[in-house]
């Protein structure tokens, strides 16, 4: 028991990187993912294929090839961009790039959920808004944004848990700068110690449970908030779907 | 000119680069593995989930939310290692003698006999096992939402036929759950491919790891061919290579739903 | 069920009993030119695959070589995956206390730092710079002691990445062996240079092996010794590190 509640104490600090990363890149993610949704549904061909094709292409491939790719690429970048301009130390720390692919990532996956939900906005309720006047901004702000965001609530939901928990692999394929180590990291320098794989591993996976339940609640209060003007607002479920 | 079509003609010649095109047989087989792994863990979890004995309800749905609620690369790294720490336990309580467990001095395997070589093709096997394990839980709750979709008359006509709750089970539920699962099974099918990216880090020298050795930057002739860092290239490759498999995967599965779905009302779809 | 676990557990056993009798499985890192690395076949070639062949002939045992990342090359020799490792690992009284080293078959040789040409850094009063390093090496341990104070140290997987990004300028210096680094600098067309003093570390390079196969210890030293004493070893160090050495004749 002491053993194991020091095992705690240690992986303490190592959470801490996983959770920057996933809180870093769920905003910039979501401002993305609305602008690509949009731009998905746009009736410009040109601004709908290039975001089809984004979302398409970042849904396709594996985040681990997505974050050797952008590394090696901004690398060989760095003499001839980043060093002139004075920012190479920042755009090659992985603290930087890490959250930067995250958020090219989880933007692909949010903006399909958003375009689900936007495909999903009763007609009804568009043409009741244009039939009062409502100009297209109008309709978006008022009657287009507040249904799509009820709709895709639960589904994103699950997509911000899935980018939690790909936080695990960054730094199996960025540098690992000083004392700078996530759960994962220190899980497996520990079991490189002693072989205990039942007792590192469990941990790690223990705080990953833990920060995805925390998750859960809290975009489960904001679900109720949003649903507030509903008879009975449906509580959210731990576990929706998980499918991304 | 020449020159040119001697250097391009190298990539198909060049050992190292035919070893890389080789590697792709791993990342292939711990798809299609872990993929049949996948629905059979799923069977058997939604299964278990809808028994009538409650601790098999409990089992199936503890297994299917815990799996799922760690990131897949932890159980990925896991799996393997429990599997074979508790296989060197079972190999130590037949083969290991008091005098053999004293002389070890390493913190694992219990004693020397009890040590089990893991090579590629094992950790291949244990790579689309654990594969299987953390997908099948998402196939788990597809499977038990489709069991749950087909229509109550279809079993209910399938009693009234005289057939026994087995053969309702395989002849009627099953067969029909598909049409519903498959939408489901097809997402299952994507992560498992993606996730099969990740398997150099169970010491399987597959694409990934190839890409970043023959990228990496060469000094000495020797070696290979001398340039600098090219990794960023090789990398590309991959990342298309696996948009079209996604391409693929997607084309086969709308085929496969318009076959499952012949002879079932369109609203079912 | 439970008899037929047993008879196959106690298969499986004798099946590795009697692989592990026939051949020594030697592990190398593959990404560590000239010591190991994959050559145009894709196989394990270099220093120390042809010193594992001599060694092997020597002791009239069968081997093969197979490949392991580096970070984990440690833990999968105690954890039985393969017998010795010979991937250019320095013998320290920190790995000691882990695994059992052969003697060394390569002589002490100074850790060195490189940079890019003209970039007028100073290592003796090293200060918030961008220091690369292989993770889990002796220069690792070497510059998060010393260096990591006042500089900030990155530590990649594999030497050649550290490289790559020291030849993109995302680090200032990277400190590995002079042995490594030696044909770096010389077939970079004067891109890098060595830079400060040569730091010394180490005992030399030797076989890990665990501590338990005293037997295969003792055979791998014998071998080595009469390899030493030919003078196939300077050759063999003669032929993969373009005659510069250091050799073990006088």
């Amino acid at each position: 028991m002491e053993r194991f509640l020091a095992e705690l104490a240690l992986f303490a600090p190592a959470v801490v990187f996983n959770v920057y990363f996933a809180a870093a890149s769920v905003p910039l993610g979501f401002v993305m993912a609305v602008f690509l949704a949009l731009g998905k549904n746009s009736a410009n061909p040109l601004i709908s294929r290039l975001s089809r094709g984004y979302i398409y292409a970042f849904r396709g491939s594996p985040l681990f090839i997505q974050f050797f790719m952008v590394y090696s690429l901004a690398l060989s970048f760095n003499v001839s961009l980043w060093k002139p301009m004075g920012i190479s130390w920042f755009v090659l720390h992985p603290l930087f790039i890490g959250p930067l692919v995250l958020v090219l990532n989880t933007a692909a996956y949010t903006a399909e959920i958003f375009y689900g939900a936007l495909r999903a906005v009763p007609r009804g309720e568009i043409e009741a808004a244009r039939a009062y006047g409502m100009s297209q901004r109008q309709q978006f702000r008022h009657v287009i944004w507040p249904n799509l965001i009820r709709l895709a609530w639960p589904a994103y939901t699950n997509e911000v848990v899935f980018l939690f928990h790909a936080t695990a692999i960054v730094y199996f394929a960025l540098p690992v700068i000083g004392q700078q180590k996530d759960l994962m990291i220190t899980a497996k320098e520990l079991f490189e110690r002693d072989y205990n794989a039942f007792l590192h591993f469990s941990v790690a996976a223990l705080y990953f449970l833990a920060v995805s339940l925390v998750v859960f609640f809290l975009f489960g209060l904001v679900y109720q908030r949003l649903m507030r003007h509903m008879p009975a607002a449906p509580g959210m479920r731990f576990a929706p779907k998980w499918i991304r | 000119m020449m020159d040119d079509i001697a250097f391009w003609l190298g990539y198909l010649t060049n050992g190292k680069h035919l070893t890389w095109y080789a590697s792709f047989q791993f990342t292939i087989f711990a798809a299609l593995a872990g993929g049949g792994l996948a629905v059979v863990f799923g069977l058997i979890g939604a299964t278990l989930k809808n028994s009538r004995f409650w601790p098999l309800r409990l089992i199936g749905s503890i297994y299917s939310s815990i799996v799922r609620g760690v990131p897949d690369v932890l159980f990925f790294l896991f799996f393997p290692l429990a599997f074979e720490q508790g296989v060197e336990w079972l190999m130590a309580t037949q083969l290991c003698t008091p005098e053999t467990l004293a002389a070890q001095s390493a913190a694992w395997p219990p004693c020397k006999d009890a040590n089990w070589f893991l090579g590629t093709p094992e950790y291949l096997i244990l790579a689309s096992v654990s594969l299987g394990l953390v997908y099948g839980a998402f196939a788990t709750n597809v499977i038990h939402g489709a069991l749950r979709s087909v229509p109550k008359g279809q079993l209910e006509a399938a009693r009234a036929y005289g057939m026994s709750a087995r053969q309702v089970l395989w002849r009627i539920h099953i067969r029909q759950m598909w049409i519903y699962a498959l939408p489901g099974l097809s997402n299952v099918w994507m992560l498992i491919v993606k996730a099969t990216s990740l398997l150099s880090l169970l010491q399987i020298a597959d694409i990934v790891l190839w890409a970043d050795r023959l990228g990496a930057p060469n000094f000495l002739p020797t070696v290979g061919l001398v340039h600098e860092d090219w990794r960023w290239r090789y990398y590309l490759v991959l990342f298309v290579f696996y948009i079209l498999v996604t391409l693929v995967s997607e084309r086969a599965f709308g085929a496969l739903m318009r076959r499952a779905g012949r002879g079932i009302l369109s609203e079912a779809r | 069920m439970k008899k037929f676990l047993l008879t196959a557990v106690a298969l499986m056993a004798l099946g590795t009993a009697t692989q592990a009798q026939e051949t020594v499985r030697i592990a190398t890192e593959g990404a560590y030119a000239p010591w190991n690395f994959l050559d145009d076949a894709g196989k394990p070639a270099g220093f120390e695959i042809d010193l594992a062949a001599a060694i092997c002939a020597k002791a009239e045992i069968t081997c093969e070589v197979i490949t392991n990342d580096w970070d984990s090359i440690i833990p999968n020799l105690l954890a039985g995956n393969y017998d010795v490792i010979m991937a250019g690992m320095s013998i320290t009284d920190e790995r000691l206390e882990t695994i059992d080293f052969t003697q060394n078959y390569f002589p002490p040789d100074p850790s060195r730092f490189i940079a890019p040409s003209g970039a007028g850094i100073d290592i003796a009063t090293l200060e918030g710079k961008r220091v690369g390093v292989q993770g889990g090496t002796i220069q690792a341990a070497y510059a998060e002691a010393n260096l990591a104070g006042k500089n900030t140290v990155v530590s990649f997987g594999t030497a050649d990445q550290a490289m790559a990004d020291l030849g993109a300028g995302n680090l200032d210096t990277i400190l590995a062996d002079g042995a490594y680094l030696e044909p770096v600098v010389s077939a970079s067309g004067g891109a890098f240079e060595f830079v400060g003093d040569d730091v010394m570390i180490g005992n030399g390079v030797g076989a890990g092996l665990r501590k338990d196969e005293a037997e295969l210890k003792t055979k791998f030293d014998d071998a080595l010794t009469a390899l030493k004493k030919d003078g196939t070893l300077d050759g063999l160090i003669a032929k993969w590190f373009d005659g510069r050495g250091p050799y073990f004749a006088e």
